[in-house]
């Protein structure tokens, strides 16, 4: 017995380093697992072990719910990384916290009874988020939750990369990610160690995003107390005597909505509406599979935005052109009605609906891995948004 | 007996029910279109009905953790019991009434269930309760995969499609070498006691669902209704394009939409001629990525010969005294 904890002490005290990938479900798996993968080969290749797995309260991983894979690595035999980190559905803190989408920042909630948490929450003191994004570190804290210890926000600069469960987007996204660690913790995965295993896992090709990752990432001090408050409550776990009896779950009350998972943290995108070209056709309310649209009393369609999952498909029905468009969510800072905002001053909201929309115009092609093209707006010509 | 009740056909989009009985937060994929065949269903049978769902991703998704978007009551039922569960409520509605127990009224029950806990494993289940006369709808949401447990082949895999368990690789290309059941047409045949049964895309013609829904619960006995649901994440396309790929199914023909009520069997939308090619629906899906021009070819083909060689154009698969599937 004895023998055994001074063991496990030690274990304790050895140093294991812990990253995780904050990632949208099915768009972005096969990018989290391939950084994992390759940050692990990388670390056997300096001689340490390390492993990498998928958060298991994920699966089934639903298309745009906030997921995470880890990768563990240490000094120390496999059997006892195995012991100390091996049965856990996530580590307790991680000295970096990648993001691979950076609409993730304003909070994650994920598929399991959790309530939306921070993006930082798990990083420990001194620790790194590492964030792909086209914005600056100071801009992408405006979202983030304070701590009351100094961390790093990193930016590797890029858009966000999205494909599907068979077709990968190899836009050497992943190669990009793992430059920028090396950059930043250098104990958790050297560049050397990277050079010598990227080009056989990833693709010789692959060596200049790696460098270049490194390179170009951005790392900014973060002091306690700086971010926001949170302003989401962590839902407390039922205990087992709280449980009706048969697990009965209370249904909505008519015209409600369930009010225990608002799952806004899916998105990436959200419909903006011009309320003033709507010829109320009913093709959005008909068409959205979260039941987001709320008939107005004037024929509109007011959008809840609290469910709104970001689909896109009232934006693809839509038949005027520039009614409904998709924008990304990090240009907006809360939930509220556009329909109420529209009521009060229908001039302002139209001015802002335009100038949240800008000039660019997203092409979706139909097998997502297969990337996107952007446009400038085309008025009137029947461009989707 | 319950009083029968007819329900009114709806005409146009405008005249949708508005109210929603299975409502926002639930845990679907962005796009999900078995989702919507949730809410249609509930929309057009409105508040007094009981649903019964199987396991799979309509009921994960929609009561786990303790919450849920439903509006009518709901209960779960195990993979392979959609009929069992269908039958015996129903039944038990019945007893209930003719006890005493619980006034005489007309209450919808609807049981759910995937192409794995229908098509497949609870296909027995279904034919027993098709061969009663409880009132009693059974809809089978066929997204073509075991998708919950992160999109398996089932025997309602479109033939060629990739799945984790057929993927393709460097010796074989293509892994899923079944062709699509015709469940619909399959328990209209062998089922005299049924009354009403349909296939439906829930997005497309829109009503069409919402309308064979209220057919199917107004028949006045067992009903089946087969939908095809575009998935968007074990078909691999962009969510937003969930209604242009039901439509797609419809028009290129794979997918045949027709009714079979009290017997009288009809193709309730006939794809205009030429139909568009399959490739342009089969190609706007990751999942055939690996699909080569002779493989489009062959689907093509046996799509073909089904609207031209069938008897009941994609409903019956007779010719000439012979049971056909293939050219
Ligand atoms: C008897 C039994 N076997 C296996 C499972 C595991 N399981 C849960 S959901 C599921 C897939 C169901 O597929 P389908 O009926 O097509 O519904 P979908 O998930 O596609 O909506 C499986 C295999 C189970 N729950 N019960
Ligand atoms: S993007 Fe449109 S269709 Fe999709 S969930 Fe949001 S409101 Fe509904
Ligand atoms: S789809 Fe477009 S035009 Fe039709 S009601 Fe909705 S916003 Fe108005
Ligand atoms: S896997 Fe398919 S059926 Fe299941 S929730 Fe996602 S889109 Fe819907
Ligand atoms: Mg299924």
């Amino acid at each position: 017995m004895g023998k055994i904890s001074t063991l496990l002490d030690e274990v304790a005290e050895a140093d294991i380093k812990n990253v995780e990938v904050n990632y949208r479900g099915i768009f972005q798996k096969t990018l989290a697992r391939k950084i994992c993968k390759t940050l692990v080969y990388a670390a056997k290749e300096e001689e340490r072990t390390g492993f990498s797995y998928g958060r298991y309260s994920d699966a089934p991983e639903r298309n745009g719910v906030p997921c995470k894979y880890f990768a563990v690595v240490a000094e120390m035999s496999e059997e006892d990384l195995e012991a100390e980190a091996g049965a856990k559905i996530e580590p307790n803190d991680v000295n970096v916290s990648i993001v691979v989408d950076d609409t993730m920042v304003k909070g994650v909630e994920p598929w399991g009874f959790s309530g939306i948490r921070p993006i930082n929450e798990k990083v420990k003191l001194g620790g790194t988020l590492l964030v792909v994004s086209e914005r600056s570190p100071l801009e992408l804290l405006k979202n983030v939750a304070k701590k009351d210890f100094p961390y790093k926000i990193a930016v590797v600069p890029g858009k966000h990369s999205f494909s599907g469960l068979w077709v990968y987007k190899d836009d050497f996204t992943d190669a990009r990610v793992l430059g920028a660690l090396a950059r930043i913790e250098p104990d958790i995965v050297g560049l050397e160690a990277l050079r010598k295993v990227v080009p056989e896992k990833l693709g010789a090709e692959k060596i200049d995003a790696l460098n270049d990752g490194y390179k170009s990432v951005i790392i900014k001090s973060i002091a306690p107390g700086e971010g926001i408050d949170w302003p989401y409550s962590i839902p407390t776990l039922p205990k087992w005597h709280e449980f009706k009896e048969g697990i009965v779950v209370k249904s909505v009350a008519r015209g409600g909505r369930n009010e225990d998972y608002k799952r806004f943290t899916t998105r990436t995108m959200r419909p903006v509406i011009r309320f003033d070209t709507c010829i109320k056709c009913d093709l959005c309310w008909y068409a959205c599979p979260d039941e987001c649209f709320d008939p107005t009393p004037d024929g509109l369609f007011d959008v809840n935005y609290n469910y709104c999952v970001g689909c896109g498909r009232c934006a693809e029905v839509c038949p005027v052109p520039n009614t409904i468009v998709m924008v990304d969510e990090l240009k907006f800072e809360n939930n509220d009605s556009p329909y109420h905002e529209y009521k009060k001053d229908k001039e302002a909201y139209i001015e802002w609906a335009d100038q949240k929309m800008g000039e660019k115009r997203v092409n979706y092609p139909f097998v997502t891995g297969t990337g996107l093209i952007e446009e400038n707006v085309k008025k009137n010509d029947g461009e989707k948004g | 007996m319950a009083e029968e009740i007819v329900f009114e056909k709806i005409k146009g989009i405008h005249k949708v029910p508005r109210e929603e009985f299975y409502s926002s937060g639930h845990r679907t994929c962005e796009g999900c279109e078995s989702a919507m065949v949730m809410r249609m269903f509930s929309k057009a049978s409105g508040p007094r009905t009981i649903a019964l769902g199987t396991t799979g991703c309509m009921y994960v998704a929609n009561t786990a953790y303790m919450t849920t978007p439903w509006v009518i009551p709901w209960m779960h039922t195990q993979l392979g019991a959609g009929g069992s569960a269908a039958l015996g409520t129903s039944a038990g509605l019945r007893a209930l009434m003719k006890k005493g127990k619980i006034p005489e009224e007309k209450i919808n029950t609807i049981a759910f269930c995937g192409d794995l806990g229908g098509a497949d494993m609870g296909l027995s289940a279904i034919s027993s309760a098709l061969q009663t006369d409880y009132d009693l709808l059974i809809i089978l949401y066929d997204n073509e995969s075991a998708a919950n447990t992160d999109i398996q082949a089932t025997g309602m895999t479109t033939w060629g499609a990739q799945t984790t368990f057929t993927p393709t690789g460097k010796v074989k290309r293509i892994m899923q070498t079944r062709w699509k059941k015709n469940v619909a047409g399959m328990l209209a045949a062998g089922h005299p006691n049924v009354k009403y049964i349909a296939t439906a895309i829930a997005s497309f013609p829109p009503i069409d669902l919402l309308n064979k829904v209220r057919k199917a619960l107004s028949a006045g006995g067992p009903a089946f209704i087969h939908t095809l649901d575009p998935c968007p994440k074990g078909w691999d396309y962009h969510p937003r394009y969930s209604d242009k790929l039901g439509e797609l199914a419809a028009r290129s023909g794979i997918f045949p939409l027709y009714e079979i009520d009290h017997g009288t069997a009809k193709l309730t939308y006939n794809p205009p001629k030429p139909r568009v090619p399959v490739k342009e629906y089969l190609e706007k899906q990751g999942r055939f990525a690996h699909l080569k021009d002779e493989d489009f070819q062959y689907i093509q083909q046996r799509v073909d010969s089904m609207w031209e060689d069938w008897e009941i154009p994609g409903i019956i698969p007779v010719r000439n005294g012979t049971i056909r599937s293939e050219k």
